[in-house]
C-alpha cells in the first residue's frame, strides 16, 4: 500500500495494515478444538493450552515453545481396545479449562478425554487425579463453585448420558442421567442460586438445580452440540440462555426455559454464541457461526445486523477484540474454508438503490413500497482474512501479544498478529 | 488411495464365480467396489458371497467373512454340504477376540491367501462379561477387526453377512451419515465388498434404510419367484457402477458345484 493510500485511510479512520503469522507450533497430531489462554503457574505470563486427538495436552509459552506436555493416553487391554474407534480412542476432543483446585494460587489444568476419563493436573503437568466414566467426553469441563463454599466443582457431561458433579479432589457429589448423550458444554446461570443449563443428543437443552434436580427442559428440533453463552442480554436483571441446535436454529431461552425468539439459519448451529456490546447501544448483540457458512450478527430482539458468508462451515465460537489497537473492536472467527477472518463490528451498509426521485423512477413495485423500504442493508464486512493450513477448529485471543492463536484440523497451530503495512 | 485411471482396461474385477453372469457384467465386480447382495431367506445370499472369497482364497488372496448371527460351523456345514472341500484353503476362524493376534499370525505363516471367518455370535457369547458402554462399539469391533488384518495381511476381500443384523447389534441414531463413514471406512480400506442385506419377499426395497442403495458401488438382486408349485431362485444385476452390465434377471442355480445364471430376461417356466 503507497504511503498516500495509507495516510488517506487513517484520515478516514479505515482500518489498514494485514494478518501476519508470528509463529507456528506441530502439534504432530490433528486437533479438534480451540485453545485456552491462562496463566496457569502465576509467573505472570499467559500459557496457551489445547489438546490433540492423539491424547497429548500440550502447555505453550506465548512464543510457541513447550512448558510442558502430558501424554493421556491409557493401557487399555486389547480386546476393549477393539471396541473403540481407534483412531480416536484417547483424543482430548474439546478445550480444557483451568481453576485453582487446590487453592495452592496455581491453576490446575482439567480435561477430558473419548476414553471417558477426566484429569486433573498441576501446573507442571503433574497428575493430581483422575476420574473415568463410561461414556466419551466431548464438551468442555466446566469449573465453578456451585454451592459459593469455596471449592470449585468439576462439572461435565459425558456420552453415557450423565451429568456429573464431582469435588475438587475428584470425589462425585452427584449425577444426573438426561437420558441421552451430553456432548455439550454445560454453562452457569446465576440468578439467585447457580443452575446448571446443557445440551443434549436428543435434542433438548436441560436446566438442574445444584442439588442435581431437573428444573426445566426445553425441546429444539435437532441435536444440541453447542455450549450455551448465558447473558443480561439487555442489561438488566433478566438471564437468557442462548444455545444453537442441529435444526439449524439459535434458540433464545429466558431464565424459566421459555422460548424468548428463534433465528432461522441454513445450517446446523454447533458452537457457543459470543454474546458483546458491538455496536456501543449498553445490549449485548449475538454473534455466532453457522453451517450454512455465514457468521451472524443479531441485535438482542433477534434482528439481524448483519452476517457475512464464508466459503464453508463456520463451527467455533467468534472472539470480538480490538487487534490493530484502534479502539475498535473486530469480530474474528475462523471458518472450515481454511480461513481466519476479521470483521468490522458494525458490518457496512451497501445501498440497493440511490434514494430520490431516481429511486423511485428505476425501480419496479409498488410506490408506497419505495416510500417505506431502506434503501439498502447492513451487510458482514471483512477487514483481513488469513488462509491457514487447514480447517480451523477454533481460536483464542492472547492479550497481552494482542495476537490470536489459531488451532487448525491438521495439528498446525498458528499464531497471527496485526502489522501495519 | 489408488491412481486415477486413464483406460478401461485398467479396471480389475472380482468374478462373482456364477456362469452366466459374470460374462453379463464385464467379468466381475471392479476391485475395490461395495456391493449390496440383497435378498429375501433362502436366496443363497451367504452361498454366493461365500463361493466368491472361497474361490478368490484359492487364487491366492484374503478374504474376511464376517458373520453376526450364523456361527462358524453352521456356514461351513452349509458349504460342506454343497460340496465345498474346505481343506483346499487355509482357513482361520476367530470367535474369540483375545485370539486375533495368533489367528493372524497363523494367516502369516501359511501365506499365499486363505479365508478368514469371524463369528461376531461367538465373540458376543465369549466377552458377555466384558462392560460396554455404548452398543455401538460392535460396530467398531467390526472396522478393527478388518482393518487389523488388512495391514497384517492384506486382505482383499470382505463380506459382511449380514447388515440387517448390524442394525440390529448396533443402533444407527443417524443411518445416513454413520453408513455414509462405514461406506468411507472400507473405501478407503481399498478392499472389495459384499454386505449381505436381508428384505423381505416382494420387497421393492433393497435395504432397511434405503440410504445404502446410494451408497454403495453395485447391487446384486436375489428372490425367490414362485410359479404354480415351483420355487424359481433368480439374480440380477440391479446396478453396477464402472460396468456396462446386463440388469435382465436370470435364473440361479447351483448345479455341478457351481452356480449358473440362465436364460437371461426370460421366466424359464414359460
Amino acid at each position: 500500500m503507497s504511503r498516500i493510500t495509507f495516510a488517506f485511510k487513517k484520515l478516514t479512520k479505515k482500518r489498514s495494515g494485514r494478518l501476519d503469522k508470528k509463529w507456528d507450533f506441530d502439534a504432530q497430531s490433528p486437533i479438534s478444538s480451540s485453545p485456552i489462554v491462562a496463566d496457569i503457574d502465576g509467573d505472570g505470563n499467559k500459557e496457551i493450552i489445547f489438546g490433540t486427538k492423539k491424547g497429548k495436552l500440550f502447555v505453550l509459552d506465548t512464543q510457541a515453545g513447550i512448558k510442558w506436555f502430558y501424554d493421556s493416553n491409557e493401557n487399555v487391554d486389547e480386546v476393549e481396545l477393539m471396541f473403540l474407534d481407534v483412531e480416536s480412542a484417547s483424543s482430548i476432543e474439546a478445550p480444557p479449562n483451568v481453576a485453582d483446585l487446590n487453592g495452592d494460587g496455581r491453576n490446575e489444568v482439567v480435561f477430558g478425554t473419548e476414553l471417558g476419563f477426566v484429569y486433573v493436573l498441576d501446573d507442571n503437568g503433574g497428575l493430581i487425579w483422575k476420574y473415568k466414566t463410561e461414556g466419551p467426553i466431548r464438551g468442555q469441563i466446566l469449573l465453578y463453585d456451585l454451592y459459593e463454599d469455596g471449592d470449585i466443582k468439576v462439572i461435565f457431561g459425558c456420552g453415557d448420558n450423565k451429568l456429573y458433579v464431582l469435588n475438587s479432589k475428584g470425589k462425585e457429589v452427584w449425577r444426573f442421567d438426561a437420558g441421552s448423550p451430553i456432548h455439550s458444554t454445560p454453562g452457569i446461570m446465576h440468578k439467585d442460586k447457580p443452575m446448571i443449563v446443557f445440551g443434549t443428543s436428543d435434542g433438548s437443552v436441560l436446566c438442574v438445580d445444584r442439588k442435581g434436580d431437573m428444573v426445566w427442559k426445553f425441546k429444539t428440533g435437532g441435536e444440541v452440540f453447542a455450549q450455551p453463552a448465558i447473558g443480561n442480554l439487555f442489561n438488566d436483571d433478566r438471564v437468557f440462555i442462548i444455545i444453537g441446535s442441529n435444526d439449524n436454529y439459535l434458540y433464545v431461552l429466558d431464565e424459566a426455559g421459555e422460548l424468548f425468539w428463534k433465528y432461522r439459519t441454513e445450517g446446523a448451529v454447533l458452537a457457543k454464541a459470543c454474546l458483546a456490546d458491538i455496536n456501543n447501544d449498553n445490549k449485548l448483540e449475538i454473534l455466532f457461526g453457522s453451517c450454512d457458512n455465514n457468521v451472524y450478527a443479531l441485535t438482542p430482539y433477534g434482528d439481524k445486523l448483519w452476517s457475512y458468508e464464508t466459503d464453508f462451515w463456520v463451527a467455533n465460537e467468534p472472539i470480538v477484540a480490538d487487534i490493530d489497537g484502534d479502539g475498535r473492536k473486530e469480530v474474528i472467527v475462523g471458518s472450515y474454508d481454511h480461513n481466519l477472518y476479521v470483521l468490522d463490528c458494525e458490518g457496512s451498509y451497501v445501498l440497493d438503490y440511490v434514494p430520490g426521485l431516481s429511486g423511485v423512477v428505476h425501480q419496479a413495485g409498488h410506490y408506497s413500497d419505495i416510500m417505506t423500504k431502506e434503501p439498502g442493508k447492513v451487510t458482514g464486512k471483512k477487514i483481513w482474512q488469513f488462509k491457514a493450513d487447514g480447517i480451523i477448529v477454533g481460536c483464542a485471543y492472547l492479550p497481552d501479544e494482542n495476537s490470536i492463536v489459531v488451532n487448525t484440523r491438521p495439528g498446525v497451530v498458528d499464531d497471527l498478529v496485526h502489522k501495519e503495512e | 488411495m489408488a491412481g486415477i485411471i486413464s483406460s478401461k482396461s485398467e479396471i480389475k474385477r472380482i468374478p462373482l464365480y456364477i456362469q452366466g453372469l459374470d460374462e453379463n457384467i464385464e467379468g466381475g465386480v471392479p476391485e475395490g467396489h461395495i456391493v449390496l447382495v440383497s435378498g429375501s431367506a433362502g436366496t443363497m445370499k451367504s452361498s454366493i458371497t461365500f463361493n466368491i472369497l472361497f474361490n478368490e482364497a484359492l487364487k491366492g488372496k484374503v478374504g474376511v467373512y464376517c458373520s453376526l448371527e450364523q456361527s462358524y460351523d453352521s456356514i461351513i456345514q452349509q458349504m460342506v454340504n454343497m460340496n465345498f472341500d474346505m481343506s483346499r484353503v487355509n482357513l482361520v476362524i476367530i470367535k474369540d477376540l483375545a485370539e486375533l493376534r495368533t489367528a493372524i499370525n497363523k494367516m502369516k505363516s501359511v501365506g499365499n491367501g486363505g479365508l478368514v471367518i469371524v463369528d461376531i455370535g461367538c465373540i458376543r457369547k465369549e466377552i458377555r462379561d466384558v462392560k460396554i458402554a455404548d452398543n455401538r462399539s460392535w460396530l467398531n469391533v467390526i472396522k478393527n477387526v478388518v482393518k487389523k488384518i488388512k495391514e497384517e495381511v492384506d486382505c482383499k476381500l470382505f463380506c459382511l453377512d449380514s447388515l440387517s443384523a448390524l442394525y440390529v447389534l448396533s443402533r444407527f441414531e443417524n443411518p445416513r451419515i454413520e453408513l455414509f463413514y462405514l461406506f468411507e471406512f472400507l473405501r478407503d480400506l481399498e478392499i472389495t465388498s459384499f454386505l449381505i442385506s436381508e428384505c423381505q419377499p416382494q420387497s421393492d426395497k433393497y435395504s432397511e434404510f434405503e440410504i445404502e442403495e446410494f451408497l454403495s458401488d453395485g447391487i446384486i438382486h436375489l428372490r425367490l419367484t414362485p410359479f404354480r408349485r415351483n420355487v424359481v431362485r433368480e439374480i440380477s444385476v440391479v446396478k453396477m457402477r464402472a460396468t456396462a452390465c446386463n440388469n435382465d434377471i436370470f435364473s440361479l442355480e447351483y448345479k455341478h458345484n457351481k452356480f449358473q445364471a440362465l436364460y437371461g430376461g426370460q421366466n424359464p417356466l414359460l
